[in-house]
């Protein structure tokens, strides 16, 4: 039983048509990449998977309650006014659970230090860090990270990579989207490629390479990528 | 009530380090202060025929800052902080992890109330009423006007986009409801098309406290401030209904 599952899904706004028939599955426990062009409509479907908006035609579902969800969107919501702490505090009231696991989640993202740091003052990879422990506050079942080490230095990517991983060993399900072939290949057990409203690839980053015999010194997802998109912008 | 502790406690953190909200609270009651210090008779170097004069209008002129207070100040701070979370899709976070948002709108309109009460006081303590009973009336009369006036900001907010979209939507309502009052004193007209407006009833009880010929008796003053609660009550329960506020934000 998938997790996540769209079946032909169609969504159009107006008259643009951004997603035309979009069918895939994540099981439950994986990371799964959604990777795609810009404006190719991935935020569009975490959307649609989140049920922030609905879709013109076909099924989509996630097997969790909105509140089993975790999030990481574009626009990162968070109050800049208050600290780190008073941040998490909120959503740990919300919540219902003890402070000790607000205090681990700032202790995993490495913002113990600035607890008492406001918002405002924080460098970008610091709030975006802020946002994964805020996404990961509630141990959820099923996590939503779009784009989440856009802007980051390698090193502080590195340290979410492990932590994403280390959230899908604790039985969490993960689904990304992204930019960066060098991620998917490094942190997805499996990835679709959505280009023109549809999935036109999908399947374990490795065998993906495999099949179109995409090696250099290392496997090069970005070559299959920029293959069958045509590489331009859309 | 989990939900409603979670988003009274984050505004009272966010507003209190908001200068723009906390001069909004503190401005008015300030600016009355000043007023009345001028006028003290051991206040040296204001002509003491224009401190007597001062001190003669000092209950309108305090009821005038009151009355901005809850048209200039309070509406568009409300507007504000619900259209900020908005913008910032700071309320989406919310809804998503379970939050309703009534909850969200009783949270915000609880601290605005919440401080609003101080200003209110500081109003009174201030302005120099007369007895007990023009104080009960005084504050009465405000946090009836205070309760208006979160309704038609919260609207306004509900119906903003962004920050800005909310300046532009209150501006008109802030300079009607807060000017209007000032201006109704100098014509007639204005004064008879700002009755039916509760910031005009909340001046005109003015002519209670500084024992003038009043235009109208208390409980009329107070059934049209009421009838404003009310009404502005349906129009934010019905805008509410109408736009939601999950989706947008
Ligand atoms: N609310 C909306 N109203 C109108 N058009 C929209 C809306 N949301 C998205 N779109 C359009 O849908 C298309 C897909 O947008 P979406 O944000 O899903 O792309 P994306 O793959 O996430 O891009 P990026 O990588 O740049 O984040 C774009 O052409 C965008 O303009
Ligand atoms: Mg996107």
């Amino acid at each position: 039983m998938a997790t996540i599952s769209m079946k032909n899904v169609h969504k159009a706004f107006g008259d643009n048509q951004v997603l035309n028939g979009v069918t895939f599955h994540v099981n439950p426990g994986e990371i799964f990449g959604m990777l795609g062009p810009s404006g190719s409509g991935k935020t569009t479907i975490i959307n649609i998977l989140t049920r922030q908006l609905s879709a013109d035609s076909g099924e989509a579902s996630t097997a969790a309650e909105s509140h089993e969800i975790g999030l990481m969107l574009e626009h990162d919501g968070l109050f800049n006014r208050l600290s780190c702490l008073d941040n998490l505090i909120v959503f740990e009231t919300i919540y219902g659970i003890p402070r000790a696991r607000t205090l681990e989640a700032l202790e995993k993202v490495g913002l113990s230090d600035a607890h008492k740091t406001e918002v405002n003052k924080l460098s970008k990879g610091m709030r975006q860090r802020l946002v994964l422990a805020r996404a990961v506050l509630h141990h959820p079942k099923v996590l939503f990270l779009d784009e989440p080490t856009s802007a980051l230095d390698p090193l502080t990517a590195r340290g979410i990579y492990q932590l994403i991983r280390q959230l899908r060993d604790d039985g969490s399900t993960i689904f990304l989207t992204t930019h960066n072939m060098e991620e998917a290949t490094h942190l997805c057990d499996r990835v679709v490629m959505l280009h023109g409203g549809q999935i036109i690839e999908e399947g374990a980053p490795q065998d993906i390479c495999n099949k179109y015999d995409a090696h250099k010194t290392l496997p090069d997802l970005e070559s299959v990528f920029v293959q069958l998109t045509g590489g331009g912008l859309e | 009530m989990r939900n409603f502790k979670a988003i009274f406690r984050k505004q009272l953190l966010d507003s209190l380090k908001n200068m723009e909200i906390m001069l909004n609270f503190a401005l008015y009651p300030f600016m009355g202060f000043l007023m009345s210090t001028f006028a003290s008779p051991n206040f040296d170097g204001v002509p003491e025929e224009i401190q007597q004069m001062l001190a003669a209008g000092m209950p309108n002129m305090m009821m005038m800052m009151a009355t901005m207070f809850a048209g200039m100040g309070l509406i568009p701070v409300v507007a504000s902080i619900i259209s900020e979370d908005i913008e910032k899709k700071s309320l989406r976070f919310l809804t998503m992890a379970g939050v309703k948002p009534m909850s969200y709108l009783l949270g915000v309109g609880a601290v605005s109330f919440f401080l609003a009460i101080f200003t209110t006081f500081a109003f009174g303590f201030i302005g120099d009423f007369g007895g007990t009973r023009e104080l009960l009336v005084f504050v009465a009369a405000m946090l009836s006007g205070v309760i208006a006036s979160i309704f038609l900001g919260a609207t306004l907010g509900i119906l903003s986009r962004s920050q800005q979209a909310s300046t532009g939507l209150t501006m008109p309502a802030a300079v009607v409801l807060g000017f209007g009052p000032m201006l109704a004193q100098f014509n007639g007209t204005i004064s008879r098309l700002m009755t039916p407006f509760y910031t005009q009833q909340l001046n005109a009880i003015a002519d209670y406290f500084s024992g003038g010929p009043a235009a109208a008796p208390l409980w009329q003053s107070f059934a049209i401030i009421w009838a404003n609660v009310i009404v502005l009550g349906i129009v934010f329960a019905v805008v509410y209904r109408k736009k939601g506020l999950a989706q947008r934000g």
